[in-house]
């Protein structure tokens, strides 16, 4: 949980104890000699960095002491005062006053009261003698002599952590091939190792990505400004409601969706909301109201973009995609079916369109960077009342929740962020329609269609027509869905849901994009993860 | 397309590549945030003189903005070779109260403005869009 106000403060004290170290070393040196130009510079730096990161802070009374000893340090460096005598005294004194302050900010008290002090400093630059009170220094010296302290916070780079989440993936693999050999042996001493390194690695590929996890506020906080600009730009009023920054997200899923994000922001300012006028003549309060929150939901995050302007005209879409021949089902798709065409690389691109109230531009890159995390996107829209996009993401990059299926004997992995429901049918159930497999789940008709079909698939030829002559028994059924499209693969069984790590093919064969990747099961076996919007597509451009 | 060509402009900030030269990374931050929130690209930071010269040869800025006292230089020496090296880049230098004078200096050898600190986001985007926008202009917070 970051906000970027926490961000600061942690800079702020990190830096602010690495002075304070530094300070006390040069100190020490300029004992030794008074004259030391190097070690005066350097105090004199230090002193004003802290003066002001401490102002910028809000800290005035450290800033003040600091600019006092800075301005102190100015005088010594030009030869006006001498590092001797009382001075030192007060100068120790200062900067011990300097570390318990810092100490205070971190420790989030009160600030130690520095009058006394502050006035022996004002002297000793007035060119007066200090006044010293022998108990108090004695008492600070012992104090400052027990506290030796290191910043709490440690700054790495993401790709030592990238580095980090690669190899407790590498270990997760084997740790399930051991517990399988373990099973398999039935050695108890070996089984009871094998569970406890399970639980251990467990623990470690949690640690691992929670030390990654960042609050999504760190990238919506960066939108005030953005909003403000477009929206002056568009001479629109938009007021911005953030709320969520303290969920929790992978670092680099955060980077991947920025671009996306930043899209559907500027878009929702430019096109989604109306002008003022417009929206007085709608009877909407003039002043346009954009939303972003984020949410979590089971193991995803939810981030979505909500704005109060004019919503999607779905029949102006409808018209369109059915001018432009995308689908000649248009008519008959329900309402969900037509905002996910806006979403189609083929719809996006297409020639000028003005008469639509404004979405659609590039949203198929938004859902590119989607699809590359193996998140979703969804949108839900009233005409006159708004639109609001939800981006469907994964809390973190490297460990997906899947399903395992078999189909001729191999096992496929089937993310679970695309899996909707699992059914058995029996023959009964599935009818044929215009050559399609089809069952009806939820009212609603979902084609049907072989996995091992669309596995063997090769060459531009269509799908064969589909039979039910020589199905028997239950079906075993996975409904998937991608882009609001529910498709229900035919698979010969089940074989379990489990957390798979997934490993990105290697040359030659990450051109086949069927597959997201590979992953290793417990007994060693090879599974190929599938890649579900690519299947999607698959079947709509070989369906019979 | 679909629906109205994306029309978005960040005036001034577009495409205009900042470096910023500061010893203190909070500092760095705090500045780097406020600039690239404000849509300016931000395309490196350096810690030291040295570091900013050579930074400042590599990336062609269009502006910098240049600390008063740094660790190995004071901040009116690498005024200088930035100057030399970088004729085209505008720079904006920063510092706290009390060293007017360095200021008062960097200004007649080329800097265009000031920054003081602590500074408020505001100030930072106006003193920085004023110095892009106007070669001759002086500005000063």
């Amino acid at each position: 949980m970051k906000t970027r106000d926490q961000e600061y403060r942690e800079l702020f004290m990190a830096e602010a104890l690495e002075y304070y170290d530094s300070m006390s070393r040069h100190l020490s040196e300029l004992e030794r000699n008074p004259n030391a130009g190097p070690a005066l510079n350097e105090l004199f730096r230090l002193m004003h960095n802290l003066k002001a990161n401490a102002r910028a802070m809000g800290f005035a009374d450290l800033g003040e002491v600091a600019h006092h000893l800075e301005t102190l340090f100015g005088l010594i460096r030009d030869q006006e005062r001498t590092f001797s005598g009382a001075l030192i005294k007060v100068v120790f004194a200062g900067v011990d006053a300097l570390g318990n302050m810092i100490r205070a900010v971190g420790a989030d008290q009160a600030l130690p009261d520095a009058t006394a002090l502050l006035d022996n400093l004002d002297r000793l630059v007035r060119g007066e003698e200090p006044i010293l009170e022998e108990a108090e220094e004695a008492e600070s010296e012992e104090e400052s002599g027990k506290k030796m302290e290191l910043s709490d916070l440690v700054y790495i780079q993401v790709k030592k952590l990238d580095n980090l989440l690669n190899l407790v993936g590498e270990l997760v693999i084997d740790r399930d091939r051991i517990m399988t050999l373990a099973q398999e042996i039935g050695n108890p001493a070996l089984l009871a190792t094998a569970q406890h390194l399970f639980r251990i690695s467990d623990d470690l590929q949690y640690s691992v990505m929670d030390a990654r996890l960042v609050g999504v506020g760190v990238l919506l906080n960066k939108f005030p400004r953005v909003v403000r600009d477009v929206a002056s730009a568009e001479d629109k009023e938009v007021e911005l409601i953030l709320s969520g920054q303290d969920v929790q997200i992978d670092r680099n899923i955060l980077q991947i969706i920025t671009d996306a994000l930043l899209h559907l922001v500027r878009n929702a300012v430019s096109h989604g909301l109306e002008t003022t006028a417009q929206r007085a003549a709608a009877g909407k309060p003039t002043v346009g109201h954009l939303t972003l929150s984020a949410l979590t939901e089971r193991d995803d995050v939810l981030i979505q973009v909500r704005d109060d302007g004019r919503g999607i005209d779905t029949e102006a879409v409808r018209r369109k995609a059915i001018e432009r021949g995308l689908t000649t089902a248009a008519a008959a798709l329900d309402e969900q079916a037509v905002w996910a065409l806006l979403f189609e690389p083929g719809f996006s691109m297409a020639s000028k369109v003005t008469d639509i109230s404004g979405r659609g531009v590039g949203l198929d890159v938004v859902k590119m960077a989607l699809d590359s995390l193996g998140g979703q996107l969804r949108v839900e829209s009233q005409l006159g009342q708004g639109t609001t996009f939800t981006l469907v993401l994964p809390t973190s990059i490297a460990v997906k929740g899947a399903l395992l299926v078999e189909v001729e004997e191999r096992p496929y992995a089937i993310p679970l962020m695309h899996t909707d429901t699992v059914l058995a049918l029996q023959p009964e159930q599935i009818s044929v329609v215009g050559g399609m497999l089809v069952t009806h789940v939820q009212g609603q008709a979902v084609p049907l269609v072989p996995l091992q079909l669309l596995l063997h698939d090769e060459g531009d030829e269509l799908l064969p027509f589909a039979d039910k002559a020589d199905m028997t028994g239950a079906q075993q059924v996975l409904v998937v869905n991608y882009n609001n499209r529910r498709l229900g693969l035919l698979v010969d069984r089940f074989i379990r849901q489990q957390n798979i790590v997934i490993k990105p093919l290697s040359k030659p064969l990450d051109t086949i994009d069927l597959f997201g990747g590979v992953t290793l099961l417990g007994s060693g076996q090879v599974c190929l993860v599938l890649d579900v919007p690519a299947l999607t597509r698959l079947f709509l451009t070989k369906r019979p | 397309m679909l629906g109205h060509s994306l029309n978005l402009t960040f005036p001034n900030s577009m495409n205009k590549r900042i470096l910023i030269v500061d010893d203190s990374f909070y500092m760095r931050t705090m500045l780097k945030n406020m600039l690239t929130d404000a849509g300016y690209e931000v395309v490196g930071e350096a810690a030291n003189g040295a570091q900013a010269v050579e930074m400042a040869a590599s990336t062609s800025p269009d502006l910098i903005t240049l600390d008063v006292i740094l660790p190995d230089n004071t901040g009116l020496d690498v005024l200088k070779s930035l100057r030399q090296i970088q004729p085209s880049a505008k720079v904006v230098m920063c510092s706290a109260v009390g060293q007017e004078v360095i200021v008062t200096e960097a200004i007649e050898n080329g800097a265009l403005a000031y920054i003081v600190k602590p500074f408020s986001e505001e100030k930072v985007l106006e003193i920085v869009g004023a110095a892009l926008q106007n070669d001759a202009s002086e500005q000063a917070a």
